[in-house]
């Protein structure tokens, strides 16, 4: 009997590999991509970002993230509540994400009670002018890329990821390394028109947070300029309930309370 | 007198509360120290200083209070802010002031109800840097003179409700305090002075008569507003007064006032040719002059602007607008003239152009602002840049360059303001 039991365990791991072995570079892309930016219906963090520059100058920016799924993989709203620097603090920004259109951003400047559409179409562009881009923050649409299985040896599967538009992206195609017991995308490499390694974005630490693998540290180095960025991610919870009205001109020139102590 | 001293008093008690209290629901305190001068690049301006116009020491101070416990407020969210700033300024000998930014209430009494009560700024409408339906006052001798945006803004004691039914979106403001726009006088910059018949730098010895303090004259201004999909619209109403004093009380006296104005506009704003595009247009109504025959009250006009701004990608980011004025009864205005009045054209067309591009991960912030008139043969020319040497300490230089065929125009009659500026801020 026991033996039967281990052989059926043996079968079905063997099976379950199998299977997993038989996944699509595609269906990996989407399941990582589900795993660092759609867990949960919503979720919020409070983000300390240390910017270091080559000359190991430091900077820090801290914010909330509140986030709202529409659908999963699909689109999204983000809401961001700007603490730190003392000269940004009270600044909120909302992102109505899109897949295969811009997306809608605001911004309100409380010195000015002004509430500023953004003009937002490149997604490459530094996020609060850290090492992060806002497709780093958001995620970087599956569709946008094709998707090559490289490697399923050892921990991690390894992707490529080329653009179908490289007109639209800085790099030529990035490398992902995805973690084959969770799917969390662990490691990204992204390599520039001529093919060289230029940026490498890495998540350090991940943690199990109300069953959910949740990358709670990160890093983004430019190996060009030589600058680096630390992101952490305290004060993670899913589902608290956050729902669509709070994306809204109302909340950016009242953030709400319950979530996000200015 | 009395009002500022007690201000100094109230500020200075806020600040004996400690900054980390062990209630979590103070924000602590927060602000920045900032020096700041200008000097003056114009030939022959005639105002006090002919080669500065801008020298002085800024303290801003600001903290937040959220309403913690059983009470009302606590449970309405309750918040109170303040903000306020410490200045000694070098252009008038030293002189230091208080000024109350904000001090406000705000709290939500029902679930789709917000209301604010106290010193705030208020701002709605879709321009950059040209206002049409925010009748909210600004301080045109910050902007010149090179100060921070935030001074542009200046704070209206009043009351604001908003509601926010599924339908539409609604912001109900009453003021009951006329505050009037701050703008140049002669006593730092230069104006066109009408009662001297050119730009002036000495004391014009001109009186600007507000509002008397009644009911009456208070302000009513609203908005309705509401998305379709991404895309906003907006219509706005106001009852009030010009925020510039454009009419004559007593032309012998020296008097000028704050005619009574109308206000019905509206505005839409969304996503437009990969960028954002704005339009926003408005019917303003004298109701002093309706038939615009009385050469000294302000006639109604309508105005209309249309606005572009895309994001070229690498931190670059391009804007237009077009902004047209157009005087109502012109005909009528014209009879009424005397000999020897100025006669302002019928239409007036603004053209401006914003190039902001942002340098070594967004720490340098290079910004070219134009104004241009091509009917009024005018313009102005705002560059800064900005540059964030760490988190605390920021330094900005810039150049405001107005110019003009004509000494009466809106900036012709500011080209001998002309500067150079820089200001350094430490922020905490």
């Amino acid at each position: 009997m026991k033996k039967l039991t281990s052989m059926i365990a043996f079968l079905l791991a063997a099976g379950i590999s199998y299977a997993y072995a038989q996944m699509s570079a595609d269906q990996i892309a989407a399941k990582a991509s589900h795993m660092a930016y759609y867990q949960g219906k919503d979720g919020r963090s409070y983000v300390k970002m240390v910017i270091t520059d080559a000359q190991g100058r430091m900077r820090e920016r801290q914010m909330t993230i509140l986030r709202f799924n529409i659908s999963d993989n699909g689109e999204q709203k983000y809401y961001v509540y700007f603490h730190r620097p003392s000269d940004v603090k009270g600044m909120s920004y909302i992102v109505w994400k899109h897949l295969g259109k811009d997306d809608d951003r605001w911004l309100y400047l409380p010195a000015l009670d002004l509430v500023r559409r953004v003009a937002a179409s490149d997604k490459r562009s530094s996020f609060a002018g850290t090492n992060f881009l806002y497709e780093d923050v958001s995620g970087r649409s599956v569709n946008l890329d094709n998707h090559e299985l490289l490697s399923s040896d050892g921990d991690a599967y390894i992707l490529k990821n080329t653009p179908k538009d490289a007109d639209q992206v800085e790099f030529s195609y990035y490398k992902v390394w995805v973690d084959k017991k969770n799917f969390i995308p662990v490691k990204a490499e992204y390599y520039d028109k001529e093919g060289r390694l230029y940026r490498i974005v890495e998540a350090t630490q991940v943690k199990d947070i109300q069953g959910y693998p949740t990358i709670v540290k990160m890093t983004a180095r430019d190996l060009n300029s030589g600058s680096s960025t630390v992101a952490d991610f305290t004060d993670v919870s899913y589902d608290i309930g956050i729902n669509d009205s709070i994306f809204t001109e109302r909340y950016l020139r009242n953030p709400p309370a319950q979530w996000i102590r200015g | 007198m009395a009002v500022k001293k007690i201000k100094i008093l109230f500020a200075a008690f806020l600040l004996l509360i400690p900054s980390k209290s062990a209630f979590a629901e103070f924000s602590g305190w927060h602000g920045f120290l900032e020096g700041a001068f200008g000097g003056v690049v114009s030939q022959n301006d005639p105002a006090k200083h002919s080669n500065y116009n801008m020298a002085e020491e800024r303290l801003q101070l600001k903290t937040q209070y959220n309403f913690q416990g059983e009470n009302l407020l606590s449970r309405w969210q309750g918040v109170f802010r303040f903000k306020g700033d410490f200045t000694v300024d070098e252009y008038f000998a030293g002189r230091t002031d208080f000024e109350l930014r904000e001090a406000n209430l705000s709290f939500t009494p029902a679930q789709l109800m917000d209301v604010k009560v106290g010193r705030q700024v208020l701002t709605w409408g879709t321009g950059d840097y040209l206002f049409i339906n925010d009748v909210f006052p600004k301080d045109y001798v910050s902007f010149y003179m090179g100060r921070d945006d935030e001074y542009l803004k200046k704070p209206s004691d009043a009351l604001k409700i908003s509601l926010y039914p599924d339908l539409v979106n609604f912001d109900f403001i009453v003021i009951p305090l006329f505050t009037p726009n701050t703008m140049p006088d002669g006593n730092r910059l230069s104006f066109f002075d009408s009662f001297q018949g050119g730009i002036s730098g000495n004391d014009p010895q001109r009186y600007l008569v507000e509002p008397g303090q009644e009911a009456k004259n208070f302000e009513y201004a609203g908005r309705l507003y509401r998305n379709f999909g991404s895309t906003e619209a907006a219509i706005y109403l106001f009852r009030g007064f010009d925020q510039i004093a454009r009419s004559y009380k007593n032309e012998a006296a020296r008097q000028l006032y704050y005619e009574r104005q109308d206000v019905y506009g509206a505005s839409l704003r969304g996503e437009f040719l990969g960028g954002i595009g704005n339009v926003e247009g408005a019917y303003l109504r004298s109701p002093e002059d309706p038939r615009g025959d009385n050469r000294l009250i302000e006639n109604s006009s309508v105005r209309f602007m249309a606005g572009y701004e895309k994001d070229l990608g690498n931190d670059l980011r391009v804007g237009f607008q077009y902004y047209y004025e157009q005087m109502l009864e012109y005909a009528a205005y014209k009879r009424s003239l005397l000999p020897q009045d100025i006669a302002y054209d019928e239409y007036k067309h603004i053209i401006t152009q914003r190039i902001t591009k942002l340098f070594k991960n967004q720490t340098v912030k290079v910004s070219l602002f134009n104004f241009y008139s091509p009917s009024n043969n005018d313009g102005y020319l705002r560059f800064s840049v900005e540059y964030a040497l760490t988190d605390q300490w920021k330094i900005t230089s810039g150049v405001n360059i107005p110019w003009g065929a004509e000494d009466y125009t809106d900036f012709g009659q500011m080209k001998k303001n002309k500067n150079i500026f820089v200001r350094l801020r430490y922020g905490f």
